[in-house]
């Protein structure tokens, strides 16, 4: 089959043509897809993270995945971050040191994805951050992965791809998976098959909340990210199935798609000039903890 | 008499200096569990550790809540060598551990709050 993808922001928009993308391949095995990318005008570069999620279920149904007719300036940045080389483009070198280019890990990978933060988050705005942030922001990226490895339920792994743009001081990163969604993970906790996507989110981005059962407790991963993108001005977006979720400038907006974008997508950006402190809580003293 | 004191260092059992997961977390928890049941004080040290997140330490800590009583783990248990924003994060992660917890079907109840049903 021949798909046409358009233009993909990092926005909802751009997570709608994704879903589309997922959907009208949904069937599709065995067989071949063509994404024909004449229509694409620009693609922002964090965006290759979910389409190689979609790319990748499409590919596990044992489907050839084409990339066809992609306009010069859209391949110049998808090359750059070598998303393309998996698809038999040649590599291009990143002049301007700006990408931070797409990574596919498996969920045991925690080292490399370690390797992976260390050498591309490394003169990208990270110098001018202040240690502290340097370190906190390293570990809400984790924070994200983890939750990858432990909810997504999906062995096709988990996707990383960034963006660095040094006149507005801002990085993209994006972590996404080809799993259940937040959605399925909440229903099946309160086993109830109607709960949609948008409140499973509200309900998962509460302190404390977690569909983990047993022994575990959990649920401050989430709230950790969104404390840090508060303090820092950062951004956050989550998309899990067919819901979306932003948080910028202080407030957070939720919003049911249209389409159902298979797994879970978390885009952080981080404001790099940011020089604040980064001390979560006053001080704690050891004998305090327990 | 003292009872005897052991020092577990988290980098020796995780094999590195990255404690992001819960598995290796779990892996933490079960190395210390023997030791607290027979009632030996854990210094738990976190020398040489980079990277920590509350995954590891919901896994690695959080869960005794659910195997000791709170004072029990106070009396055992302790911590160094952990820098003042990760024992920011360790606080967190053992309030939030009392409190799912201390009564965990109502813990599960208070979760439950109104839900959307919008068709999908």
């Amino acid at each position: 089959m021949i798909h046409y993808l358009q233009t993909i922001h990092s926005d909802q928009e751009g997570y709608e043509r994704l879903a589309e993308l997922a959907t009208a391949t949904d069937k599709l095995g065995a067989s071949r897809l063509e994404l024909d990318c004449s229509r694409v005008r620009f693609f922002d570069a964090n965006m290759a993270a979910p389409l190689g999620a979609v790319l990748a279920r499409v590919a596990d149904r044992f489907n050839a995945v084409e990339i066809v007719s992609m306009p010069d300036v859209v391949e110049r940045v998808l090359r750059k971050n070598s998303f393309l080389t998996q698809f038999r483009y040649q590599p291009m070198e990143d002049d301007y040191k700006t990408t931070i280019p797409f990574r596919r890990f498996q969920k045991a990978d925690e080292g490399a994805f370690e390797d992976y933060l260390q050498r591309h988050l490394k003169g990208k705005g990270i110098p001018s951050m202040t240690e502290g942030m340097g370190k906190v922001f390293k570990q809400k990226l984790f924070e994200v992965f983890q939750n990858a490895v432990i909810h997504s339920e999906s062995e096709l792994g988990i996707f990383v791809c960034g963006q660095f743009f040094p006149q507005k001081q801002k990085l993209d990163l994006t972590i996404a998976d080809a799993g259940i969604g937040i959605r399925d993970a909440v229903r099946r906790y309160f086993q109830d098959k109607k709960i949609a996507s948008v409140p499973a989110i509200r309900w998962a981005l509460e302190e404390g909340h977690t569909t983990k059962k047993g022994k575990q407790p959990g649920g401050l991963g989430l709230k950790f990210l969104h404390d840090f993108a508060r303090l820092n001005k950062g951004r956050i977006h989550i998309v899990s199935r067919f819901g979306f979720y932003e948080f910028r400038e202080g407030t957070e907006s939720f919003a049911k798609m249209t389409g159902d974008y298979p797994g879970t997508v978390v885009t952080l950006e981080v404001n790099t000039s940011d020089t604040s402190a980064y001390r979560l809580a006053s001080e704690v003293a050891a004998e305090d903890i327990f | 008499m003292m009872s005897k004191e052991v020092i577990v260092r988290v980098f020796d059992i995780v094999g590195g200096p990255l404690c992001v997961s819960a598995e290796d977390g779990q892996r933490v928890h079960d190395k210390i569990v023997p030791l607290l049941r027979e009632g030996t004080k854990v210094v738990l040290s976190f020398e040489q550790v980079e990277t920590l997140i509350s995954a590891f330490l919901n896994a690695a800590i959080g869960q005794f809540y659910g195997e000791f009583p709170e004072e029990r783990i106070r009396e055992l248990l302790t911590v160094r060598d952990m820098d003042e924003d990760d024992m920011a994060i360790l606080k967190r992660v053992v309030d939030n551990a009392k409190k799912y917890f201390s009564n965990p079907k109502a813990f599960d109840e208070a979760l439950r709050e109104e839900m959307g049903h919008d068709e999908e």
